[in-house]
């Protein structure tokens, strides 16, 4: 790899002071596991490694039905956290199912996000949580919705001067949750991947329905028809798989050299549906 | 800059640049040629190393931030002899062209670690990060079952 | 053929599952592969490579990079002595005859496929030796360049080479075809399509070079062929006793490390900066830059009676042979002779071409053209055995080659051919039927047999060495030129020669693979090394044992014929012994030698003209038969294959657990072929050089295999072995297609079985026929 500075910052103001100054020729070092491929193959070539894994940015806490997580959280410790896995398990699920072992162990919920692949698990459950995401930067603080910090394929509103620092996300004890990703071998990246989250009210009707995905464009989307179908109404099987067809027909992916965009749009279709029906039982589970 | 590690149990001082994997100060700088370079993008997991006790792939950890940590390498398992595991993989025939099996031995051992009790789905679901070419990957398994199971006999 | 050893109480380690000596070293890490070494003053080596799959080179200035501090060299087509390589017969000793396929060490004016090698550099760091190729300026001129087999041999298709595209055919006719066609009363035909692929071994392409005493330039590399040190001194213009080989335990081989990787690379700059070097390409590199697999095209079909009796076969087969021609011309003559499968085919024609394209080049992997066939052949009985109602196991059992049968090209089956049985047990070994876990999954069976050729072509005269000899103190030493591959290439030679002189496994020293101090053993391909090496220990054992026995039979006063040599002595039926250092110390005395070299001459045949007439072509075959259960999720396409049996009669298991592991691994590879690899390529551009896009089989996507090893006793290997290195590959990717059909009723002729793929035929069969999309 390119010769390159390095240092490890002790606090976010100095991590921002340096990104400010050196901007694009500075790169965020947290698990490495999104960067350090690209540095091996020469495609990255910065002049600054700012080293963040010394900040205090990796504690998980829960006040008032919002659990906040520090963005160097790593991708096994939301697998395994015991706090997690009761206050938002759909994080756990979504977790395991990032890359391999070695990938979670030093993967960080921040570089996920930060690196916003559009096939990648976490960003698609930030926006089906509609996380709330702060951005640290020379002004200060600023809280972003997930839908506007993610902008295009391996884009973000992250400013060249600003470190993710925190994301905080409701607490989803009652609500049913499901993963479902479609990959060719376990831990690849999705190549169509749905969360489904759904609350049931006391008489078993759909209270609040969310549904993100992932790989089916340059940003993870939500798509509201499919979940306008499902609120309010009994989540009986033929209404889970009209809000599957919703969510296909409203869905635009590209093909690629890989993969063609009808068999993403079907896939979409066809995962939705297992998604709700996971989710929904896992919603009378909780009720 | 300076670095201090345990590698191995030992602890070690050294004298890095940044720009340096800790693949390649194991094998360019320590000549420590245990763990193997399969990929460069952290896929093949031939690169294994446990980082405080945790499978990693070396090839994707750069050296300043592995100052204060402990680093275990295959010959680390060893103590005077081969580790049962290791025995284990020579029994069942679990070796062929053996550059996979590094990074599989401390993948297994890790695991087995944390979940002695495993069965061999849960053997094969924690070692599906680690690719092999040659065995088709049953031997392996074999092995690392049989081993769990002599273990907790034990 | 080596004598029959007959032994007084039975085999003592052959056949049994013995541990190997290099499995200890390897699970200690103690093996050190080819980038496992380092030497005081080491550069390091790095290669320039063409972006372009069609360009001509317009200017090509090395000054700026010859200039960075700590660069020691930059080299280019003019630097190199002799700039061709000839690539026909990977260390073929005997002259032989028409093939003519070269390729250049550093492109000249022109590059035709992306990654062709343009430049060498070497530097004091491979940081260094990386900015360098990045200083290199190369102005290309992109030329028109064809990419499709079928397009290359149209007139007025752009020429890869001045000698036009058509690289080689091979035809085959046998029978009267016309008249055959009348007595069919089942016809089936298809077309089926294979891809691209890589070899994928883990261990990358890599080796160290350096220049030893008396000017020998060592070249330390991982290879199945030590006898490039030939192809070295050529292109240096040196004499060939002033290059060595030193080929290391490999991390996989596959046949991709069969032409040459780095040995020339590392030879020149080693040989112009005067010192060490090492090379070892990134997996980018090596998915980029090395020999393919060949595609190919095939269209079958196939006639058979009501009753389900073969009677007519035409095929056609195109492959691909990428910019250059490498092994095309003979993995197309695998592919030719074999086109028919195990059966005996009454009347046949067989047309079959390999063309150039500014794709990559293809060579030699596992299974050499005799494995892509088996889709054909396979899917073709499949279809004929449902067109006459008879089961998979039926069909095969009326149709199987039997000895004495003749194949296409003429040669006659000699030895035992247990196809019927291993198809039966195959099938049988997948005992009760999955049941369905949900509605939308469905369950069938698929079954698939092959026939696949170890040693290698008659007509190339392969011979194979190999020195046994005694140490004073009994102790054994075994020096042979085999390189070994990770398939206990060498523990085996171990285990024969141990059998033979009556000596723990642990008292067997083997030393492999240096060209300048083991005699040469030829290429670890072609499923060759155990019967062909195999042979040469065991006659080198058996003619030293004779040579010891007779010394002892001189001092007991005995016939030697009753003599035996066991647990380290030379023991008399009368209970008397001499132990081995006490008789050795007597050879030595008496001038009678303590060690052999065996020689081992394969049965040689000559040039065989296909259309002529009848010939042998391939020393013996190995034949097999897989069966397996797949899972078929009529919603995404997703397969599963949920149990894989798999039966080779392998004559004798030398060491049946080094067997068992050759058959799961083949197996998984033919898993991974079958639905999952796949090099894309987008007008000759790789889109698949990273192991995050070139997808192998992980331990989750595939079952365990279970091996089924029979031994008919058969085999022109030592003690009835065949070879089983390369067989289990052909049978999984076509029992899987046929276990789809079962499962929904599509067939899917085109490989990897995608689940697009799958579901697109699903579709198609529903008559639904949303949009297919640019895949297909």
């Amino acid at each position: 790899m390119v010769p390159f500075e390095y240092v490890a910052v002790g606090t976010v103001e100095e991590a921002v002071g340096l990104l400010a100054e050196h901007r694009e020729e500075a790169k965020v070092l947290a698990g490495g596991q999104s960067l350090v491929p690209l540095l091996n193959y020469r495609l990255a070539r910065p002049q600054l490694i700012v080293d963040i894994n010394r900040l205090p940015l990796d504690g998980i806490q829960v006040t008032d039905g919002r659990l906040r997580l520090g963005a160097l959280t790593r991708h096994a410790t939301l697998e395994e956290s015991p706090e997690i896995a009761r206050h938002c398990p759909v994080l756990a699920e979504a977790a395991g199912l990032i890359g391999n072992v070695r990938v979670r162990t030093l993967g960080t919920l921040g570089g996920s996000l930060a690196h916003a692949d559009p096939a990648a698990e976490l960003p698609m459950v930030m926006m089906a949580l509609d996380a709330s995401l702060t951005l640290v930067g020379p002004q200060g603080r600023r809280m972003l919705p997930a839908r506007e910090f993610f902008r295009g394929q391996l884009t973000t509103a992250l400013g060249q001067d600003e470190l993710l620092a925190e994301v905080e996300l409701p607490v989803t004890r009652r609500i049913g949750h499901a993963v479902e990703e479609f990959a060719r071998r376990e831990g690849d990246f999705a190549i169509v991947a749905v969360t489904a989250l759904v609350g049931l009210d006391r008489r078993g009707r759909v209270e609040d329905a969310r549904l993100a995905f992932a790989g089916v464009g340059p940003v993870p989307v939500r798509v509201p028809a499919a979940e306008d179908l499902l609120r309010g109404q009994e989540p009986a099987a033929e209404r889970l798989a009209a809000a599957a067809k919703a969510a296909r027909d409203t869905l635009d992916p590209e093909s690629d050299a890989f993969v063609s965009a009808a068999y993403r749009r079907h896939l979409a279709g066809v995962l939705t549906k297992r998604a709700l029906g996971r989710a929904v039982a896992r919603a009378g589970e909780a009720a | 800059m300076r670095i201090a590690l345990t590698l191995n149990g030992r602890t070690r001082e050294l004298e890095v640049p940044p720009n340096q994997t800790l693949l390649q100060l194991l094998r360019d700088t320590l000549g420590l040629f245990d763990p193997k370079e399969g990929c460069g993008e952290g896929v093949c997991g031939a690169c294994t190393i446990l980082l405080d006790g945790r499978p990693v792939s070396s090839c994707l950890v750069l050296v300043p931030t592995v100052h204060g940590r402990a680093i275990l390498t295959l010959r680390g398992l060893e103590a005077g002899g081969l580790h049962p595991l290791q025995e284990a993989f020579v029994r069942h025939g679990a070796v062929q062209c053996g550059f996979c099996t590094p990074g599989i031995l401390l993948t297994a051992y890790a695991f087995l670690e944390g979940h002695p009790e495993a069965d061999r789905k849960a053997i094969r679901r924690a070692l599906g990060g680690n690719l092999c070419r040659c065995t088709g990957y049953a031997k392996i398994l074999d092995a690392v079952e049989a081993y769990a199971r002599e273990a907790t006999r034990g | 053929m080596a004598e029959a050893v007959t032994l007084g109480r039975g085999l003592r380690l052959v056949g049994q599952p013995v541990a190997r000596h290099d499995a200890r070293d390897k699970v200690s890490a103690a093996t050190a592969y080819a980038a496992d070494w380092g030497m005081p003053g080491m550069l390091h080596g790095t290669v320039l490579r063409s972006p372009y799959p069609s360009a001509r080179i317009r200017r090509l200035d090395t000054g700026r990079a010859r200039a960075i501090p700590g660069v020691a060299a930059v080299l280019t087509a003019k630097d190199v002595p002799r700039n061709t390589l000839a690539t026909d017969v990977p260390g073929q000793t005997t002259p032989v005859g028409p093939l003519r396929a070269r390729l250049y060490v550093l492109a000249e004016d022109r590059v035709r496929y992306q990654g062709e090698p343009v430049a060498l550099v070497a530097a004091e760091t491979e940081e260094l030796a990386r900015e360098a190729l990045e200083a290199i300026e190369v102005e290309y001129e992109p030329l028109p360049g064809v990419f499709d087999p079928d397009r290359a041999l149209e007139p007025g298709a752009a020429r890869v080479h001045e000698e036009g595209n058509l690289l080689a055919r091979w035809r085959i006719e046998r029978g009267d075809l016309a008249s055959a066609w009348g007595r069919a009363e089942a016809v089936v035909e298809g077309e089926y399509r294979t891809q691209f692929v890589d070899a994928a071994y883990l261990e990358p392409e890599s080796g160290v070079a350096w220049i030893d005493s008396d000017g020998v330039i060592t070249i330390r590399v991982s290879t199945q062929v030590i006898e490039h040190f030939r192809d070295v001194a050529e292109v240096l213009g040196l004499p060939q006793n002033r290059v060595r080989v030193i080929g290391t335990y490999l991390g996989g081989g596959f046949g991709g490390k069969e032409d040459v990787t780095v040995e020339v690379y590392l030879g020149l700059l080693a040989w112009k900066t005067g010192r060490p070097v090492k090379m070892v390409w990134s997996r980018q590199e090596s998915l980029l830059a090395r020999a393919k697999r060949h595609p190919f095209r095939m269209r079958y079909r196939t006639g058979a009676t009501a009753r389900g009796e073969l009677v007519a076969q035409e095929i056609e087969l195109l492959a691909d042979a990428g910019a250059y021609a490498y092994l095309s011309a003979l993995v197309l003559l695998y592919a030719t002779v074999t086109a028919a499968g195990p059966y005996r085919v009454p009347a046949v024609t067989i047309d079959a071409r390999v063309a150039y394209t500014n794709n990559p080049p293809t060579s030699a992997m596992r299974g050499f053209g005799a494995m892509q066939v088996v889709l054909g052949y396979e899917s073709e009985m499949d279809k004929i055995a449902r067109a006459v109602r008879l089961d998979p196991v039926e069909v095969r059992r009326l149709n199987a080659l039997q000895r004495g049968d003749r194949l296409p090209v003429g040669q006659e089956i000699e030895s035992h051919v247990a196809l019927p049985e291993l198809a039966a047990r195959a099938w049988d070994g997948l005992g009760e039927p999955s049941l369905p876990r949900a509605p939308h999954l469905k369950i069938g069976r698929g079954l698939a047999a092959n026939l696949q050729p170890y040693g290698r072509i008659v007509w190339l005269h392969d011979w194979s060495s190999a020195w046994v000899g005694f140490e004073m103190d009994g102790s054994l030493v075994v020096r042979t030129g085999v390189p070994d591959v990770g398939g206990g290439q060498a523990s085996s030679l171990c285990q024969i020669a141990a059998e033979v002189l009556g000596v723990d496994l642990e008292r067997v020293s083997i030393h492999i693979a240096d060209s300048a101090l083991t005699p040469l053993a030829g290429t670890t391909t072609a499923t060759r090394q155990l019967y062909m090496s195999g042979n040469a220990v065991l006659e080198a054992a058996t003619r030293l044992k004779g040579q010891i026995l007779g010394v002892a039979a001189g001092i007991l006063g005995v016939d030697a014929g009753a003599l035996e040599l066991a647990e380290g002595a030379a023991q008399a039926p009368d209970g008397r012994a001499i132990p081995l250092p006490e008789l050795l110390a007597q050879c030595a005395r008496q001038g009678v030698p303590r060690s052999y070299l065996g020689v081992y001459h394969a049965p040689a045949g000559e040039p065989v003209d296909l259309e002529r007439g009848p010939g042998k072509v391939f020393p013996d075959y190995t034949f097999g038969a897989h069966a397996v259960e797949v899972e078929v999720d009529t919603e995404t396409g997703a397969v599963r294959v949920l149990k894989h049996v798999a039966a080779h009669d392998v004559g004798r298991a030398i060491n049946p657990q080094s067997v068992e592991g050759q058959i799961q691994g083949g197996a998984v590879m033919g898993l991974g072929y079958g639905l999952m690899e796949e090099v894309i390529l987008e007008e000759g551009v790789n889109l698949t050089t990273s192991f995050a896009a070139y997808l192998i089989p992980s331990a989750l996507d595939v079952p365990d295999v279970e091996p089924l090893v029979m031994e008919s006793g058969e085999g022109l290997g030592p003690f009835g072995a065949r070879g089983i290195g390369e067989p289990p590959i052909g049978p999984p990717a076509a029992a899987v297609a046929n276990a789809i059909y079962d499962a929904v009723g599509v067939r899917v002729g085109r490989l990897p079985i995608t689940p697009e793929r799958v579901w697109q035929a699903l579709q198609a069969q529903t008559g639904r026929g949303e949009g297919s999309g640019e895949r297909s």
